[in-house]
């Protein structure tokens, strides 16, 4: 194994360990983030609730919906899990059953960073994402919640 | 990046990373206790890294080209605590330049299982998936099952399911169970052509034919499928139409196929005949309601109509064959409740003969952890005067047992069979089954 395998190896390896030490540092406000070219502002909770699940496949304008999910242990997919009222592995077994069903064409794009995430919305301009409220990044489209914004009193996803 | 530069950054991840972790440590109440949990989803996340590694590499095989971002008619809603830092817009290739089949792929995934089962009686009953009736108890394989799926585009895709089943004696045979060009609209118009399972009722269209998304061993007679002994006409080649009705909070869905079923089936009491039923066109016509008050509830019901024969007489008399289905389902917070009830009523042509056979189904299930006990409880009850059902007549009791996931591809079940038929002995099964998913 070369030098360099190792060293991206251990590179990732620390990236997870940061992103569980980010989920046991922060509980706040999650954003609910598209591309800045979606023309949708917002969602209700019941929608997003949907949305994340695979219920609903497509935005208002007809395009359908791509759902990008942090990997496990990110307060971000706490936070998912919570919505969908689901365990990691009822979540699991729920996107497999989704897929063999014909409900879906593939399980949701699984990233491992912010810095991920946001490409993921420049590649995939009708992706969905839940981002922590402070690695919200220029790039990034904030949607309303139940008509509130991250950090707004009642503001549901956190 | 040379091997100096790679030590600095890995220094510098190094200590913001030690830094982050003592200012957690010093916020924890039960340090060690939160070290450990780390410690072992640490070993879990390197694992995770290599798939998400592969994974990462097939999603950038299959990105999707779209032009440039236009960020500066982007309308963001506002944000708080936003870093200035501005990122170029990504350039991607044109679709011009694109081979869509190298970029989208095939998605396949395999579903196999293992089985082992014994019956307390020896008298002969149909057995199924290389199950033998008359031995004292046997391992078979059941269904092997390759699942493909490819993305034509945004709204078009193809998918497959090819399944190799294992006969009376260990011999193979390979059945296309399902082979769909699906097209989705939006929300509101899902269209699907070709081979497809009928929705008739909740649980052909909710778990379709590999035993991995089964919670039981098996699935409750009335829908196993017609090779198996099942009732109904469970497959089907034609259109399939499904999608939500504007209706607020209701969550109304309606379903709409028609097609060309060929049921074929085989005997449940172990004589061999096997019965075609020459289905005509088959028309059937569904409504349910997930209603947003109770995320996880599903209430519906289905009407299917065609008309068949009985191949094992002389006469070709065509038989009326309608089903009515309702159901009530609750998939939620662990809970899987599924009730579907049937009537099936046979009415052959120019006589004033109808028999109409009730069956119905309850499931329960929770699961606590990796374990997922359930209970079950079936009731089929067919006419003995109607030839095409009369091997089946009265069957019902209860089927209790437990899924046991081992990990998040291989799981194991066991489960316990009571099965009271009409003018017959009591049937006490017991089966066990590892499955498995890659």
């Amino acid at each position: 194994m070369s030098g360099q395998t190792i060293a991206t190896r251990l590179l990732l390896g620390l990236a997870s360990l940061a992103c569980i030490l980010q989920a046991v540092a922060q509980t706040g406000d999650v954003a609910v983030v598209v591309s800045p070219d979606n023309s949708i502002a917002s969602v209700s909770s019941i929608e997003l609730r949907k949305i994340l699940a695979g219920e609903k496949h497509s935005w208002p304008n007809g395009r359908p919906i791509r759902i990008v999910v942090r990997a496990t242990g990110c307060n971000e997919r706490l936070v998912l899990l919570k919505l969908l009222h689901m365990s990691e592995a009822d979540y699991k077994t729920y996107w497999a059953a989704q897929v063999f069903r014909g409900e879906t064409d593939a399980e949701p794009v699984i990233v491992l960073s912010v810095g991920m995430q946001k490409e993921a919305l420049q590649v995939f301009p009708d992706a969905v994402t839940l981002v922590d409220v402070h690695d919200v990044k220029p790039g990034m489209k904030v949607l309303k919640v139940d008509g509130h914004l991250p950090g707004d009193a009642g503001y549901p996803v956190h | 990046m040379n091997a100096r530069q790679n030590k600095r950054r890995l220094g510098q991840v190094l200590i913001g990373l030690f830094a982050l972790s003592g200012s957690v440590w010093a916020q924890s109440p039960t340090g060690q206790e939160t070290m450990a949990q780390l410690v072992q989803e640490i070993k879990q996340l390197q694992q995770q890294d290599h798939d998400l590694q592969e994974r990462i590499r097939l999603l950038e095989a299959r990105q999707v080209p779209t032009p440039p971002a236009n960020m500066a008619n982007a309308n963001p809603a506002p944000v708080p605590a936003q870093p200035a830092e501005q990122i170029p817009p990504r350039e991607v290739p044109s679709p011009a330049q694109t081979d869509w089949h190298q970029v989208h792929g095939i998605q396949w995934h395999g579903y196999g299982e293992v089985n082992y089962k014994v019956l307390d009686q020896r008298q002969p009953e149909l057995g199924t998936g290389g199950f033998v009736p008359g031995s004292a108890g046997n391992f078979y394989t059941g269904d092997f099952d390759l699942f493909l799926s490819s993305k034509i585009n945004d709204k078009t895709n193809v998918l497959s399911e090819i399944a190799f089943g294992e006969g009376a004696h260990q011999d193979f045979s390979i059945d296309l169970e399902r082979f769909l060009l699906k097209y989705d609209f939006n929300d509101h118009l899902k269209m699907s052509f070709g081979r497809y399972q009928t929705g008739i009722g909740y649980y052909n269209a909710g778990f379709r034919s590999a035993s991995w998304v089964l919670t039981a061993i098996d699935r409750p007679l009335i829908m196993e499928f017609p090779g198996d002994g099942g009732l109904l006409p469970l497959r089907s080649v034609g259109v399939s139409i499904t999608g939500l009705v504007p209706s607020g909070k209701l969550g109304l869905n309606y379903l709409f196929e028609y097609g060309s079923s060929d049921t074929v089936r085989q005997d449940l009491n172990g004589s061999g005949t096997v019965d075609d039923e020459n289905n005509g066109n088959q028309l059937n016509v569904g409504l349910f309601v997930r209603p947003d008050v109770l995320p996880g509830l599903r209430i519906g019901g289905s009407f299917y109509h065609d008309k068949i024969s009985d191949s094992t007489l002389s006469s070709r008399i065509r038989i009326s064959q309608s089903i009515v289905n309702a159901h009530v389902v609750y998939t939620a917070h662990g809970y899987e409740i599924l009730n579907e009830g049937f009537l099936i009523r046979h009415a052959p042509e120019n006589s004033r003969i109808a028999f109409n056979m009730p069956a119905f189904y309850s499931q329960i299930s929770k699961r606590f952890g990796p374990i997922r006990p359930f209970f079950r409880f079936q009731y089929v009850n067919t006419n003995k005067n109607n030839t095409i059902f009369d091997d089946v007549g009265l069957r019902y009791g209860p089927s209790f047992g437990a899924r046991y996931e081992l990990n998040d591809y291989v799981a194991f079940k066991a489960q316990l069979d009571h099965t009271l038929r009409g003018g017959k002995p009591n049937l006490n099964g017991l089966q066990l089954q590892l499955v498995f998913t890659f």
